[in-house]
């Protein structure tokens, strides 16, 4: 087996390609290229382990870990309910196991984070980067079913959305299926639909991930994947899947190329106009912001979840946002909160998994965004992106340390 | 309004080696510092944990001092660079959390300059009392 240790970026090469066997190639979304990609990785023990999300019902996956081809097979297909992080799982498993995990751009941002922290080992980890327009709590998805569309929630069949349209397919009056569909946008303004984390997120293709896999670029009707191949790693593992046979790959043409980039930037100007959009703090003064922070943050119950789940905070249970925390320190806002947003502004990537997991509602997303984007414009640096890049401070350090080796040289 | 006879409370981190021995040097010389500023000694301003400075302003603090030797004069080589890090991180956090940046202050004293610390003092204490009390005392958690 090859083993790949370079994080080499390469010239971008793209391709449209899809699974060479029928049956993935039904079963899965725009011709099943991930999953034939995985499953031959499987066969051929070119990795371990895959990490994929299983449908469990049209609103609802659940992450799976596994070395089963058969269970990947069976994860085939694109899905809007899936509002979690993958990255923190992986931790679950080995080091030295190389693992596939098909990864939304927050996915693999929060693994790159990670990965820097020295909790992953990158090297063994394959990042099936999937384009995202983003995801939809499940329980907000049955609400919209059966408050805006009509329908029993537990007679949807298929969700999808296409041309700007939500739509439902669905068992009908003696059991034919229908399809309704409602405009994303109308519902949107109603507050309805996307998570307001990927309302306002601006990733939209995996550019950080070994290879960037979606449907944006591929002439209509036509049942392809649209690839670029980003790194080495990404390039073996399509290798591993071509030798095989188990994908059939084709140049993207020049127009599809542009069409992805018209899309991705389409999606981009509407998340920029929902990120102001959701900013209830644009424009206020020093004194409002503070009142809403200290109104917002006082209801905190102090229950640690948006801690355990971020996808960038590598700290244990000794963490001290947690240590230094005290539940009898009568604080405007808590030491564990300012703490978080203070050890977060460098590195937080906005996938708000925090306001998620919050008991009480406390809008999160908003709050580490509102630090961490004037953080990060300060640093001029973006979390996630390229495992290379270390925060800056941290550069300015380590330039410093070899100017004064230097400068002791010529004292001597 | 402000009360007429409010003086503004300011907590000062001092280093050991330079900005306390700056502070002590004001004292031998007889300056005047105003009675406004609160002086914590700390071995190195390396040590200054961001928490700590966040905690000064949560107790009511009007302004929070950094100070410590200046650039390449750290008694322990490299330390101050970790606490010039430290503070573009605070001045940011402290700014978009609604207090004025004036009220954090990152200083460097070394242990001959008594009378830049008489007036750096003097000079945030007419600073604090323009902008009044800090805004953490009447969000004070009833």
């Amino acid at each position: 087996m090859e083993v790949i240790d370079s994080y080499g970026m390469m010239e971008p090469r793209y391709y449209l390609a899809w699974a060479t066997d029928e049956a993935i190639r039904a079963r899965g979304a725009n011709g099943g290229f991930v999953t034939a990609l995985l499953v031959s990785a499987l066969e051929t023990q070119f990795i371990d382990l895959a990490l994929v999300v299983k449908k469990k019902s049209v609103y609802e996956g659940v992450p799976v870990l596994t070395n089963d081809p058969e269970q990947v097979k069976e994860s085939a297909g694109s899905l809007h309910g899936v509002p979690w992080n993958l990255a923190k799982l992986l931790l679950e498993c080995a080091p030295d196991k190389r693992v596939g995990v098909p990864t939304k751009p927050c996915d693999a941002r929060g693994i790159i984070e990670l990965a820097k922290r020295r909790q992953i080992a990158l090297d063994n980890v394959f990042l099936i980067g999937l384009n995202c327009g983003g995801t939809v709590h499940p329980l907000r998805m049955r609400e919209l079913a059966a408050e805006l569309y009509g329908l029993d929630p537990d007679t949807v069949q298929k969700e999808e959305i296409t041309a700007g349209k939500l739509i439902l397919r669905y068992e009908g009056e003696g059991g034919a299926t229908q399809e309704k569909g409602l405009k994303i946008d109308e519902l949107e303004q109603e507050g309805r639909g996307r998570r307001d984390a990927c309302k306002s997120c601006t990733t939209k293709l995996p550019v950080m991930a070994d290879l960037a896999c979606g449907n944006w670029g591929v002439p209509k009707g036509e049942q392809k994947t649209f690839v670029e191949v980003l790194t080495d790693k990404g390039a073996a593992i399509l290798e591993n899947a071509l030798n095989k046979g188990a994908i059939t790959v084709e140049d993207a043409t020049e127009q599809s190329i542009a069409v992805r980039a018209k899309i991705e930037r389409a999606m981009q100007a509407l998340a920029a106009r929902w990120k102001d959009e959701l900013d209830v703090l644009t424009d206020n003064s020093p004194s409002e912001r503070l009142a809403f922070y200290t109104e917002q943050l006082q209801r905190c119950i102090h229950c640690g979840a948006c801690k355990a789940v971020c996808p960038v905070c590598a700290c244990d249970e000794d963490a001290k946002c947690l240590d230094l925390h005290d539940e009898q320190d009568a604080y405007a806002i808590s030491l564990y909160n300012l703490l978080r947003i203070l050890h977060l502004m460098d590195s937080c990537i906005h996938c708000g998994q925090c306001e998620e997991v919050c008991p009480v509602d406390i809008p999160l997303t908003l709050i580490q965004r509102r630090f961490s984007e004037r953080m990060q414009a300060h640093l001029d640096y973006e979390p996630g992106m390229d495992v290379t890049e270390t925060p800056p401070y941290q550069e300015t350090k380590l330039r410093w340390s070899a100017d004064a080796k230097t400068s002791e040289s010529e004292g001597a | 309004m402000v009360d007429a006879d409010w003086e503004p409370k300011i907590l000062a981190f001092c280093c050991n080696w330079c900005s306390y021995a700056g502070a002590d040097a004001a004292g031998l010389e007889r300056r005047q510092i105003p009675a406004t500023v609160r002086v914590i000694r700390v071995m190195c301003s390396g040590r200054i944990d961001p928490a700590f400075v966040l905690m000064g302003f949560l107790e009511g603090a009007d302004a929070v001092l950094v100070t410590g030797c200046h650039i390449g004069d750290c008694h322990y080589v490299d330390a101050n660079y970790k606490t010039r890090n430290r503070y573009e991180f605070l001045k940011v956090l402290v700014k978009e959390l609604g207090l004025d940046p004036e009220r954090l202050q990152l200083r460097w004293i070394s242990a001959s300059e008594g009378p830049i610390f008489a007036d750096m003092v003097r000079e945030v204490t007419e600073k604090v009392k323009k902008l009044g009390p800090s805004p953490f005392r009447s969000v004070w958690k009833s």
